[in-house]
């Protein structure tokens, strides 16, 4: 509050002595929320130009040897590697996949969900939260399990006979194309396919909570007088339903993506070795045996850009349909 | 099509719940391998967890302080930003409220990074205190949107009768502000709790493996197989989120909270 605003306008709330502790407080408040949310960041920022000494840890400097890295490889021009961006690829490849099942599986649900009693609404949310809290270790833990070789799926397709089925109908040989299948029986880790389901099943519960506002406050009558005006059920959800919630829909797909991008435990258990991403080779760098941490700064940083880049996009992209 | 729908909804509640049915019934194995279904069920692994076992007490312990902590100080600072917002929508409260939610909207090994970064500087790296405002600022932006939905659901008129009646902005604040959006705060500082009991990348970096949460233990065990204590404590987590769950949606309005329009029951 500066001294031209308090003159000019009345004063309203509370008696005047107050406002020198409500001021101490605020740029309190102030300085703490800009020394944990902002300066962690820009700690980041400033080591992704450090350099990282042989032998030792790594100390200040300002070179962009880690961008270069990033982008070419440290042998540039000489040589030219895409491994980091590949990684980065990666993270992309799996983020997107995982995120559109997951809001394309999670969207139906939803819907039906809101349309039930209050009261059980309740009942849904209680157990859809309590799935979307559980860590990350224990859902990977779960469907390590189901998924694994020993015990769960695979076991499961042979002790039925789906395997000798799937020989037997020669779909099989597509399964070990696709790289699901060892030469005796179906194989699920690793593989896409395993990272895609953890993935989107990490991210499903989240997708039903950020869809459930929107879908909630869809007018049920629109959709009613289309009805009564003689389309077809499909026809609705086409004409009317859908074009009302696109842009929570792309929204949600956004978040979703952005949240999947650092995803580290999933990977490093399911995903090939060849297909880590971009957050397994943060981790390496800064904790892990590479111990480069500017490398690593510099990876967090072009992580942290392609995520905002991917909002703002986002975001642009609903102004227009706004306005248009 | 209703049929449709029912067979939907129970199709998705059965995938949801499988991996974590399996993880529960594998809790129950009495050897020290995982197997499914479980192989002479015993609950011997429940005193392991609880009792017996000092790497998994300390976890556990570890946890509770972690998580009830950031869940303290989460709610200690969402509370003046919300209000802030609330009762004067200044710039700078609008600054504040952004800023605080920063960390949970970016990918959290980001986030997970710089605290890292900015422990290992201040010295708080592998400290359990550093863990509980690592926590703390993760999760801020939780109650700040349950202690925001909280106060805009004030019905104005009590504050402007309040006003009338001769009351100051704190009697005002400490007789309707404070008891209408209590069932908020405590939402939030559940979720946090909740969510800090299995938050996994952010206490990764920031406790540089000098000390272990529940989940951290867990993924350090990942790595030498599976063993049914592990599962243990996926069923005490999972009984502790639903406990809250249920809770915030009996005394609080988790349909509310989760923005489920009003005007329909």
């Amino acid at each position: 509050m500066t001294t031209v605003e308090s003159l000019g306008a009345p004063v309203e709330r509370g008696p005047a002595p107050v406002l020198p502790i409500k001021r101490i407080l605020l740029a309190l408040l102030t300085a703490v929320v800009v020394v944990f949310c902002v300066v962690p960041f820009l700690l980041v920022l400033a080591i992704s130009f450090g350099r990282k000494v042989e032998g030792a840890a790594w100390v200040w400097d300002f070179t962009f040897a880690n961008y270069q890295r990033f982008f070419v490889g440290t042998l540039w021009p000489d040589e030219v590697t895409f491994l980091y961006l590949q990684q980065l690829g990666y993270s992309f490849y799996f983020a997107v996949i995982a995120s559109i099942l997951a809001v394309l599986t999670a969207l139906p649900f939803t819907l039906l969900l809101t349309r039930l009693k209050r009261s059980a609404q309740a009942v849904w949310l209680v157990f859809i939260m309590a799935s979307l809290s559980l860590s990350e270790v224990f859902i990977v833990m779960g469907w390590d399990i189901l998924l694994s070789n020993n015990s769960g799926l695979p076991k499961l397709f042979k002790e039925t006979g789906l395997t000798q089925f799937l020989k037997d109908i020669g779909w099989f040989q597509t399964l070990r194309d696709w790289g699901l299948a060892n030469p005796r029986n179906v194989k699920f880790k690793t593989s896409d396919f395993a990272t895609v389901l953890t993935m989107s099943y990490l991210v499903w519960p989240y997708a039903v909570i950020l869809l459930y506002p929107a879908l909630s406050r869809l007018d049920p009558s629109l959709s009613e007088a289309a009805r009564t005006m003689g389309a077809g059920r499909w026809t609705v959800t086409r004409t009317v339903t859908l074009p009302s919630i696109r842009l929570p829909l792309l929204g949600t797909m956004l978040l979703l993506f952005v949240f999947l991008l650092g995803t580290y435990v999933t990977i490093t258990v399911f995903a090939a070795p060849n297909k880590h991403t971009a957050a397994v080779a943060i981790y390496s760098n800064i904790r892990g045996a590479n111990l480069n941490a500017p490398f690593g700064a510099a990876q967090a940083i072009m992580l942290l850009i392609s995520a905002s880049v991917c909002l703002y996009l986002g975001h642009l992209m609903n102004r227009r349909a706004e306005a248009g | 099509m209703r049929l449709i729908g029912q067979i939907y909804m129970t199709l998705s509640a059965i995938v949801l719940a499988l991996p974590i049915m399996v993880v529960c019934g594998a809790a129950l194995n009495s050897g020290r391998s995982m197997f499914f279904p479980p192989r002479e069920p015993t609950l011997a692994r429940f005193g392991e967890f609880f009792i017996s076992e000092p790497v998994w007490t300390a976890a556990l312990w570890n946890s509770v302080i972690v998580a009830s902590g950031a869940a303290t100080l989460a709610v200690l600072m969402a509370w003046p930003i919300a209000y802030l917002l609330w009762s004067t929508g200044s710039p700078l409260s609008k600054v504040l409220a952004g800023l605080g939610s920063l960390p949970f909207a970016v990918p959290p090994i980001v986030i997970g990074v710089g605290l890292g970064f900015f422990w290992v500087f201040t010295g708080g790296l592998g400290e359990v205190w550093a863990g509980v405002i690592s926590h703390a600022i993760l999760l801020m932006a939780l109650p700040l949107v349950t202690i925001s939905v909280g106060l805009q659901s004030i019905d104005r008129s009590h504050l402007d009768a309040a006003a009338t009646m001769g009351a100051t902005e704190e009697v005002a604040f400490r007789t309707v502000v404070l008891p209408q959006t209590l069932p908020y705060t405590i939402s939030g500082f559940f979720f946090v709790l909740v969510l800090s009991f299995n938050e996994f990348i952010v206490i990764f970096f920031v406790s540089a493996s000098s000390y272990a949460t529940v989940t951290l233990q867990i993924f350090n065990s990942l790595r030498n197989g599976y063993t049914p204590t592990m599962a243990v404590a996926a069923i005490t987590f999972l009984t502790v989120s639903i406990l809250v769950f249920s809770a915030v949606a009996r005394w609080g309005d988790l349909p509310r909270l989760m923005g489920a329009d009003q005007s329909r029951k």
